[in-house]
C-alpha cells in the first residue's frame, strides 16, 4: 500500500513530465527538416559572443542526424533537470497527513525508502520512454537512430538526473513546502551549469556533461567516472534524507 | 500484585529549543483502564503522546509502552502495530475516499476487524465513496476513530478526540468509545482539556501542568481523598500554615480559611483545633475543582 500511495501522490507530476518530455523529443525529431535548412545561416566559427559560438557549435554537431539528435535533445538538459527536481520534491512534510502516516507500524526509513524508489522508477521511465521515441520517430523524417545509442544516452540522463532528484528529495526533508526545495535545486543546477561552461575550455566535464553523454557521443566511451560520481552523490543525499527524517521530531 | 502497566513513563523530558514542553513527567497507565490525561493547552499532553508513539524523541527520562522503549525505532514500530491513534488535528489522507483510506489502513494491520469496520461505517453513517477532504469535522473525527478502533489494537491513544465537536457529536463519540473499550477490554489513553468528558468516561486520571504530573490516580480514589476544609473565625482568618500531609492549597478570605487537601480532612481538622475556628465544614470536591485548584497552586 505504501508503494501505491507514493505512486498516487506523484503520478500527476510523473505523467505531466512524461507528456512534456515526449512532446519535446517528438518535436526535436519532427523539426529536423526545418532546422537543417537554418544550419547554413549559423554564425561563423570566429563569432564573438558566447551565444553565437554556441549556435555555431550546435550547427557543427548537426552535420549528421546523430549529431542533430545529440545537439537538439541530449544536450538540452533544462527540461530534464526541472523534471528530475520536481519529482524529488514533496513527501512526508508536505502531504498534510504526517501524523497519520507516522502512526502506521512502519519505520521511517521504509517510508522514505519507498518514496525515493518510486520517484527513481518514475525518473527512469521519464529518461527511457521519451528517448525511445527518437529511434521510433526518426523514419518519419527519413532518418534512423540506433536504439543502443538512445538507451545509453537515456542511462546517462537518468544517472545524472538522480543528482537533482536527490538534492530536491533531501531539501524536502528540511522544508515543509515544495517550492523552496525546487527553487534551491534549480539554483544549484544553474550554478553547476555556469561552472561547467567556465571549465569547458579545460576539457573537464561536470554533471551536465555526464547527463548529455558527451563522451559517448564523441568517443563511444561511457563517462564511467561521472556516472559513478553522480550515483555516489545521489546515494549520499538520499542517505542524508533518510537520516534527516529518522531523527526529526514531528 | 500490582496491575501491569501498558504505559510507563518516568521523569520524561522534552525540550524544544528553549521551551521545556515536558519536564519530568511520570505516570503509569494500567491495562484495561480508561485513562484521562488532563492539562491546559500547552501543558505537554500532545508532546507526551508523540513521544509514546515514536514521533518525537525525548530529551531525557523513559517512556515505555507494552514494556517496550518508545524511543527505539524497532520497538516503536511494534508499539504502533498494537496501538490505535487519533491525532488532535484528525489529519487523514485527504485525497483518498473513505473506502480507500479504510483499505489503506487495514493493509498495515493483520488483526484488522472487518466486522467492526462494517459496524462503525453504518453506525457513523460514513459514505465510502466520499473524499476525506469533503467530510465535515464531525465525520472526520468519526472516520479517524473508526480507523483507530478497527486495528485490533490493545491500546487506544486519542489526542483531544472531541476537540471542535458540538455537544451532541461529542456525546456520540464518547459513547462509542466507552462501549468499544468495554466490549474489547482495551486500554484507552486520551488527552483532553475538557474536564467534563474526562469525568464522564475515565476511571483513572493524570493532571499535568508545565510538563509535570501534578495529580495521578484512580478517579474514585481522588474523589475519596480530596477534601475542602472550610474554617470560619470570629474575626479575620489567621495566616496559618499546616503540617498535615497532602495540603494542596490554603486560601484566606476575610473570616474564612479554606484548605484543599489530597489526603482527607482528619489531620487538618486536628491541627485546626488549635486555631479555634467558630465553625468547620468538610466538603468533597469535584474533578473540576481538583483540576483548577491544583493548577492554581502550581502557579
Amino acid at each position: 500500500m505504501l508503494w501505491h500511495k507514493a505512486w498516487v501522490e506523484t503520478r500527476w507530476r510523473a505523467l505531466v513530465g512524461l507528456g512534456v518530455l515526449l512532446c519535446s523529443a517528438g518535436g526535436a525529431v519532427l523539426l529536423y527538416p526545418q532546422l537543417m535548412k537554418l544550419v547554413p545561416n549559423a554564425p561563423p566559427a570566429d563569432a564573438g559572443s558566447i551565444i553565437a559560438r554556441q549556435i555555431r557549435e550546435a550547427a557543427d554537431l548537426m552535420r549528421d542526424y546523430r549529431g542533430y539528435v545529440f545537439a537538439q535533445w541530449f544536450r538540452q538538459p533544462q527540461l530534464w533537470t526541472i523534471m528530475a527536481a520536481i519529482l524529488g520534491t514533496g513527501g512526508l512534510l508536505t502531504q498534510g497527513a504526517a501524523l497519520f502516516t507516522l502512526s502506521m507500524p512502519v519505520s521511517r526509513e521504509r517510508l522514505i525508502g519507498v518514496r525515493a524508489l518510486v520517484g527513481l522508477v518514475e525518473l527512469l521511465a521519464l529518461a527511457i520512454i521519451p528517448t525511445l521515441l527518437l529511434p521510433l520517430l526518426s523514419p518519419v523524417v527519413g532518418e534512423s537512430y540506433p536504439l543502443g545509442d538512445a538507451l545509453v544516452h537515456a542511462l546517462c540522463m537518468f544517472v545524472a538526473g538522480t543528482v537533482f532528484f536527490s538534492l530536491a528529495f533531501l531539501l524536502s526533508t528540511a522544508f515543509a513546502d515544495v517550492w523552496r526545495p525546487l527553487l534551491l535545486t534549480l539554483a544549484a543546477a544553474v550554478a553547476l551549469v555556469s561552472i561547467e561552461l567556465l571549465l569547458r575550455r579545460t576539457g573537464a566535464h561536470g554533471v551536465f556533461g555526464v547527463m548529455s553523454g558527451d563522451s559517448y557521443f564523441r568517443t563511444g566511451r561511457l563517462p564511467w567516472l561521472g556516472l559513478f560520481a553522480s550515483a555516489a552523490a545521489s546515494a549520499a543525499m538520499l542517505w542524508l534524507a533518510a537520516l534527516s527524517i529518522s531523527r526529526r521530531d514531528f | 500484585m500490582a496491575e501491569p502497566s501498558v504505559i510507563d513513563v518516568a521523569n520524561l523530558r522534552k525540550a524544544w529549543a528553549d521551551v521545556e514542553a515536558v519536564n519530568g513527567l511520570t505516570l503509569q497507565v494500567p491495562a484495561g483502564s480508561i485513562f484521562g490525561f488532563l492539562g491546559r493547552n500547552g501543558a505537554g499532553k500532545t508532546t507526551t503522546i508523540k513521544v509514546l508513539l515514536g514521533m518525537v524523541r525525548p530529551s531525557g527520562g523513559t517512556a515505555r509502552v507494552f514494556e517496550l522503549p518508545a524511543d527505539a525505532p524497532a520497538s516503536s514500530v511494534e508499539i504502533r502495530r498494537r496501538t490505535g491513534f487519533v491525532s488532535e488535528e484528525k489529519d487523514l489522507i485527504d485525497y483518498m475516499t473513505v473506502g480507500e483510506i479504510v483499505r489503506f489502513t487495514a493493509a498495515f494491520y493483520p488483526r484488522w476487524r472487518r466486522d467492526l469496520e462494517e459496524k462503525y461505517l453504518r453506525a457513523f453513517e460514513l459514505p465510502s465513496d466520499r473524499k476525506v477532504k469533503l467530510l465535515s469535522r464531525g465525520m472526520r473525527t468519526k472516520l479517524a476513530l473508526l480507523l483507530a478502533l478497527c486495528r485490533g489494537a490493545e491500546l487506544l491513544v486519542l489526542d483531544e478526540p472531541t476537540s471542535g465537536l458540538d455537544p451532541a457529536m461529542t456525546e456520540e463519540v464518547l459513547q462509542a468509545l466507552v462501549a468499544h473499550a468495554a466490549g474489547e477490554g482495551m486500554t484507552v489513553f486520551f488527552s483532553s482539556h475538557q474536564i467534563a468528558e474526562v469525568d464522564q468516561i475515565a476511571d483513572r486520571v493524570a493532571i499535568i501542568e508545565r510538563g509535570r504530573t501534578v495529580v495521578c490516580g484512580a478517579l474514585d480514589d481522588l474523589r475519596e481523598r480530596y477534601r475542602r476544609v472550610q474554617l470560619v473565625f470570629d474575626g479575620d482568618a489567621p495566616a496559618a500554615s499546616f503540617r498535615a500531609p497532602g495540603i494542596v492549597r490554603v486560601r484566606r478570605r476575610g473570616r474564612v480559611l479554606t484548605v484543599l487537601s489530597s489526603s482527607g480532612a482528619d489531620a487538618i481538622l486536628d491541627e485546626a483545633r488549635a486555631l479555634a475556628p467558630v465553625a468547620t465544614d468538610v466538603v468533597p470536591v469535584t474533578l473540576k475543582e481538583i483540576f483548577l485548584e491544583t493548577i492554581a497552586a502550581e502557579e
